[in-house]
């Protein structure tokens, strides 16, 4: 059984993510829950497409894929299919993974191939100076969109459910005890298994939208996160839900046929 | 074991001292050699981790180093505690 650190990669430490971001607290949580899994070095690839939070894999001890802007999923997916022994587990951020890689996301979805894919959604392109991107939310300000976001934001993860990944959940950088548990489940479920975790960027999104501190950030996660069965019981109650809330929790979990596993 | 903060990690964003239970960790006040206001440790030997780690065989808390996001916070081993001789003077 391997501890959490023998998998960083020390030399490279301390990383480049700003004060306060959250990509640090995804990176201790999967590795904890990597570290759980009993897995070997040499049989886990870490891919990871461009931005951000794909910038994670160059901090960890394995064999890492950083590829081209929105394709980790598709050469996740050669990964797999190539070597169905490997342990693939995909970095992405929402940039990433919802506005240039989105077709790649429902598609791997779809073929339910066998990997992890966590998420860091900050809600913004945080390292290209905050540009608006699909999951920013309705009224948010950022370079782009100064006058407040005008579109509707993107839930990745009941796409992921609707695409048909095999265990979805959403959690919070903040959550960090449940979404290890999360990420421990997804790597033990064959198929696709998504985590989208929404991590604070106070450097891109904060600074924009009057949560400059990183604990203003954490407050706001903390009591707009709505857990999926309090939200299901208001629901069946009729009690209309709170503006600007966003579920967390296990959204799916089923067995549908998966593609990469050894039988 | 023993809590230690690496001053050569630490950015100073202050998440270990919004979520311990035991408001163990204090904002600093100065600022160290890198210009980073590391949070300072108000009676560490009060963390449930850091007297009863061993004796559980597992990590029992550890929010503070799961939510750390520069992997600064981690236990130590303390070196046996060893019997001093004490000449004590009339």
């Amino acid at each position: 059984m391997t501890s959490a650190r023998d998998w960083l990669r020390t030399d490279r430490l301390p990383h480049i993510y700003c004060t306060g971001c959250g990509n640090g607290t995804v990176i201790n949580c999967t590795l904890a829950a990597i570290s759980g899994m009993g897995w070997e070095r040499d049989e886990t690839v870490f891919v990871s497409g461009i931005g951000c939070s794909s910038r994670a894999p160059g901090y960890i001890q394995t064999d890492s894929l950083h590829t081209t802007h929105g394709r980790a999923l598709a050469f996740a997916t050669g990964v797999k299919l190539a070597k169905p022994d490997l342990n693939v587990v995909v970095f992405t951020g929402d940039g990433d993974l919802a506005a240039i890689g989105g077709n790649h996301f429902i598609h791997a979805c779809r073929r339910n191939v066998d990997m992890t894919v966590v998420c860091m959604n900050n809600q913004i392109y945080g390292m290209t100076g905050g540009q608006g991107s699909p999951t920013t939310p309705m009224g948010a300000q950022s370079t782009t969109t100064p006058y407040g976001s005008a579109e509707a934001a993107f839930d990745l993860a009941e796409l992921a459910v609707a695409a048909g990944a095999n265990y979805v959940a959403r959690w919070t950088a903040y959550h960090v005890k449940e979404l290890t548990k999360a990420i421990a489940t997804g790597l033990q479920t064959p198929g696709l298994s998504f985590i989208e975790v929404m991590t604070q960027c106070p450097t891109n999104y904060g600074r924009r939208n009057k949560q400059r501190r990183v604990s203003d950030m954490i407050e706001h996660m903390r009591t707009h996160a709505l857990l999926i069965e309090k939200k299901r019981r208001l629901e069946s109650e009729g009690t209309p839900i709170p503006e600007g809330m966003f579920t967390v929790g296990e959204l799916v979990r089923r067995a549908r046929p998966a593609m990469g596993v050894r039988r | 074991m023993k809590l230690v903060i690496d001053e050569s990690r630490c950015k100073g964003c202050n998440l270990c001292v919004l979520v311990c239970p035991y408001t163990i960790f204090q904002e600093g006040t100065k600022p160290n050699r890198r210009g980073i206001v590391v949070p300072v440790l108000d009676r560490p030997e009060r963390c449930t981790n850091c007297r009863l780690q061993a004796l559980y065989g597992r990590t029992l808390c550890g929010v503070c180093q799961m939510i750390c996001p520069d992997q600064a916070i981690h236990w130590k081993e303390e070196e046996p505690y060893e019997a001093h001789r004490v000449e004590v003077e009339y």
